[in-house]
This record gives C-alpha cells, structure tokens and sequence, in this order.
C-alpha cells in the first residue's frame, strides 16, 4: 500500500526536475549559441513481495532519471551588425584558452581585448589556427571569412591576421556544460568536415517556446494527475484506519 | 523547487534586455550614439551524473549526463560599433568622422575624454570647443574677422581671414583610436574615457590607414535601427511573459503539493 505513494513521489520529483530543465530552456531563450535540453526518465523496477491471493514476483515501477539530452540543431541566425561577432552555421565549437584549460563554444560574440587580441565577452583568448588571433587598430576594416579566415585591407594590400580555429567532437551530447556558454571535455577535438560562419551576426538560442511552454503545460497536470492519485490513496487510508479501527460494539 | 528562481533570472536578463533597447531608442536621434546590445549567458550546472561517467567496469559510458542548469545572466551590454548615416547641417563647424576614430577632448579636470560627435562650436576666445565648451584637442584657434574656415578630409582647418585671398592653416585635427573601441567607458554626454580594457590611445592623422576622414558639414547620425529594436523590444516582451508563465506554473504544482496532505 505504502508503494504506491512512493511511486508518485518519485513521479513528483520527476515532475519537479522536468520543470527545472524546462525553466532553464525558457531563461536561456535570449542566451546566444545556447542549446535546448530535455529531461529523459527511466523505469526502475522494484521487487516488492507479493500480495496475499497473488502468485509470483509482484513488480513496481518507479521513475528515476536517466540523462538531460541536449538537442543540438542549428539555431536562428540574428544579425547584429558587430564586427566580431561569429555565427557558426556548421557543426563544431569556437575553441577559447582559459587559465582552467581549453573550452568549447558556439558562442561567437567575440571583441578584441586592450592589446587587440581576440577574446570572448569573458576575455578569454579565442583560438586561431597558431594560437591566439591579434589584431592591430591600423588594420582597419576587418573581414572574416566563412572558413573563418580573418583578413584586412592595408593601402590597397590584402593581409591575412590568422584564422579562427573550429573544431568537432565524435560525441556532442558528452560535452559537459560549464555555464558562460562554455563546455568542457575530455574528448580528442576532430577536424570538422566543412566550417562556415558569418560574420556580423550570431546564432541564437535553438529554444522554441512553443514546445517548451507545451511541455511545462505536459509537466504540469501530470503532477497535478499524480497529487490527486496520491490523494486519493490517503483517503483510502484513511477510511480503512476509521472502518477497521472502530470497536465493534 | 530551481524552477522559480530559474524563471526569475529569465525575467531579470529580460529586463535588462528592454532597458537596454529603452535607452537604444531614447537615443535615436542622438548624434552619433552607437546602439548597445544585451548579451546573454547561462549560468552555473550542477552536476548530477557527469556526462561520461562510467555505468559498468566493462568500460561502458552514459551518453549523455544530467545537469541542471540555475539559469541565465547578461554577460555584458556592447556597443555595436557601426558607422552611422551622415546628416547634412552645412554648419562650418559639425565635423563628421566617416570611418574609425574619436576626436580627443579636454575635460574641465584637465583629463582626455574621446567622442564621435563632432557638432562643434567657437569658445569666445576662438577656440573649437564642444556644445559643453569642452576644447578639442590638438587645440584649434579660428582668428578673429575669419570670412571663412574650412576642414578638409585630413583635418587640416583652413580659415580665410579678411584682406586675405590665401587661406592660412590654423590647426590640425587628430583622431585617436584605441585596440578595442567596445572596452571605452560611457559616460554620457557623448562622451568615453580610456578603460584598462580599452588599451591605450593611439593619435593618428585622418585619412591616414586605420583612421576615420573627416567631413565637414555633416554629422553622424546614431546608428540605432529603430525596426530592429522595435522587433527586439516585442521578442524581449514575449520572453518576460514566458518566464512569468513558468512561475505561475511552478507556483501551481507547489500549491497541489501543500494541498495534498488536506
């Protein structure tokens, strides 16, 4: 009897986490390269003994957590019109050098630090193919290019300044989330087949809120259909306490 | 429940987020006013199973781990450094900069202040001051009885002083460019001062490679899009409104919670 409000709460808390993932997608939906995540549960199979008038092994299920996936389709490209600013339309990571080590990023909201290196809005170098990308005031109008070569015009002379460095991973959904838009890994960066970015723009969050607003909407009433189940077995109870602990006269 | 508190960080950055366009918009006609941007990033994990982590000792791996995130926050507000529109004013003294580069201005406490406004005017004693009687640096005097005063896309201010056919030279303008432009601190009235991530000031002649020319006549305009922020402002709004919805439905789930012992 006491299995099945175990098994709602494991609903509820369940619920409760959905809820989180959901609430973070919605947060982040102005959040630049960010990538949407749904929560994904698994039974867990309890054996419990079996009742009076039944034969075999009796089973539950609970809920339990299984992973957060992370979906990682393209998102809309918004433009913005600064000059720095990257939006990769293919698949891979910006690769940017903090003093914790290298971290990945589809963030591309890139400026140029007081010595005009080129660094992400935490000032962490951003990562060129020999390192770091530095780029002078005299240089002028700068270009980045879809592969992400970066070049400028000096006098009518064409001048390459480095280029952005891209790079894949043979599984994506492993990466671990860092916050600041950053993931780190343990993994061996690839080659990616084909790199393209634009310049001026970024890649904005892939939430849809319609789905996400829809799932809370999901969330929401299967808790709600769990609370009044979980109710409902408490008035059981209760009348079972009141029916069979009256003294019979 | 993190849902609350997760939604209610999606409301501050959407706020920030109108406030930002707020001020993009009041500065519409701003003489060159460089439109800002919002940006956004998500905040801390919290682990509960590392992605990786291994789920047997026969080398088998979760794909993929759980980790909850707390939310967003505004990493930081940039300026969107793109040229503005040139306005026409045919006065002798607006003074727009056509490429990168900032004027040099000299404030009140002596120190170097850096603005892309040129709308300047004459001090009583001549010299070419901002609308806050600021002097532009290098200084430039116009002599008295000038008919007329010219400046060229090098800067080179050239005055035609009565009995005179010649115009004589009586300054030279100078632009100043920094590393990184977006680093410089705003400070209102047009103007930006020298930040440690801004780099340090780097005096040029205009025209010369790297640096803004000079037209005079004309002004910069701000370069706000007012399609583009109105667009924005809607999207903002919507996203607030997303949040609010979560909280309400969080708010719902925790009231079946403390009804269910009733």
């Amino acid at each position: 009897m006491d299995n099945s409000l175990l098994v709602s709460l494991s609903q509820q808390l369940a619920a409760f986490r959905a809820m989180d993932v959901i609430a973070n997608n919605l947060a982040n939906v102005s959040t630049p390269g960010f990538k949407r995540e749904a929560s994904k549960f698994e039974e867990y199979i309890a054996h419990v003994r079996p009742a009076e008038d039944q034969k075999g092994p009796q089973t539950v299920s609970f809920v339990k957590d299984a992973g957060v996936l992370r979906d990682s389709i393209q998102g809309n490209i918004e433009r913005t019109g600064a000059t720095y600013d990257l939006a990769l339309t293919s698949k891979g990571y910006f690769q940017i050098q903090t003093p914790a080590g290298m971290r990945y990023t589809r963030d591309g909201h890139f400026s140029l630090d007081a010595n005009g290196n080129l660094v992400n809005s935490d000032g962490y170098a951003v990562q060129g193919d020999g390192g770091g990308i530095t780029i002078a005031p005299i240089d002028g109008d700068i270009n980045i290019a879809p592969d992400g070569t970066v070049s400028s015009v000096v006098n009518g002379v064409g001048n390459q300044l480095g280029k952005v460095k891209v790079v894949d991973f043979a599984n994506d959904s492993a990466l671990t989330k860092l916050g600041a838009n950053l993931y780190s890994t343990s993994q061996q960066p690839t080659e990616p087949a084909s790199v393209n970015m634009h310049q001026g723009a970024l890649e904005s969050s892939n939430v849809q809120p319609v789905i996400e607003i829809s799932h809370m909407i999901e969330v929401m009433r299967a808790y709600e259909a769990t609370a009044t189940l979980s109710k409902s077995q408490e008035d059981l109870m209760r009348q079972a306490i009141t029916q069979l602990g009256t003294q019979p006269n | 429940m993190r849902a609350l508190s997760i939604a209610a960080t999606g409301m501050q950055a959407q706020q920030t987020n109108v406030e930002v366009i707020a001020n993009n918009l009041a500065n519409m006609n701003t003489t060159a006013f460089k439109q800002q941007r919002a940006e956004f990033t998500d905040l801390l994990y919290q682990n509960i199973q590392t992605p990786g982590s291994q789920t047997s000792d026969q080398g088998t791996y979760a794909p993929n781990g759980i980790q909850l995130g707390a939310g967003v926050r505004t990493a930081a507000v940039y300026r969107v450094t793109t040229q503005g529109d040139l306005q026409s004013t045919s006065n002798p003294y607006d003074v727009a900069i056509q490429g990168p580069g900032f004027f040099r201005i000299q404030q009140a406490d002596g120190t170097d202040a850096y603005t892309r406004s040129g709308n300047f005017s004459l001090s009583p004693q001549g010299q070419l001051v901002t609308q806050d009687g600021l002097v532009v640096q290098p200084g430039v005097a116009i002599p008295q009885n000038t008919l007329s005063v010219s400046i060229n896309a090098q800067g080179q201010v050239n005055a035609t002083i009565a009995g005179n056919t010649t115009p004589q030279t009586v300054g030279q303008l100078e632009l100043t460019r920094f590393p990184n432009e977006a680093g410089l601190n705003a400070v209102g009235n047009n103007l930006y001062l020298e930040t440690p991530a801004s780099g340090s000031p780097q005096a040029g002649v205009p025209g010369s490679a790297g640096y803004g020319k000079l037209q005079q006549g004309f002004l910069e305009t701000s370069n706000v899009n007012s399609v583009d922020q109105i667009t924005a402002l809607i999207s903002a709004q919507r996203a607030y409104e997303m949040n609010s919805k979560v909280i309400s439905a969080a708010d719902q789930m925790l009231q079946q919670t403390s009804q269910m012992g009733q």
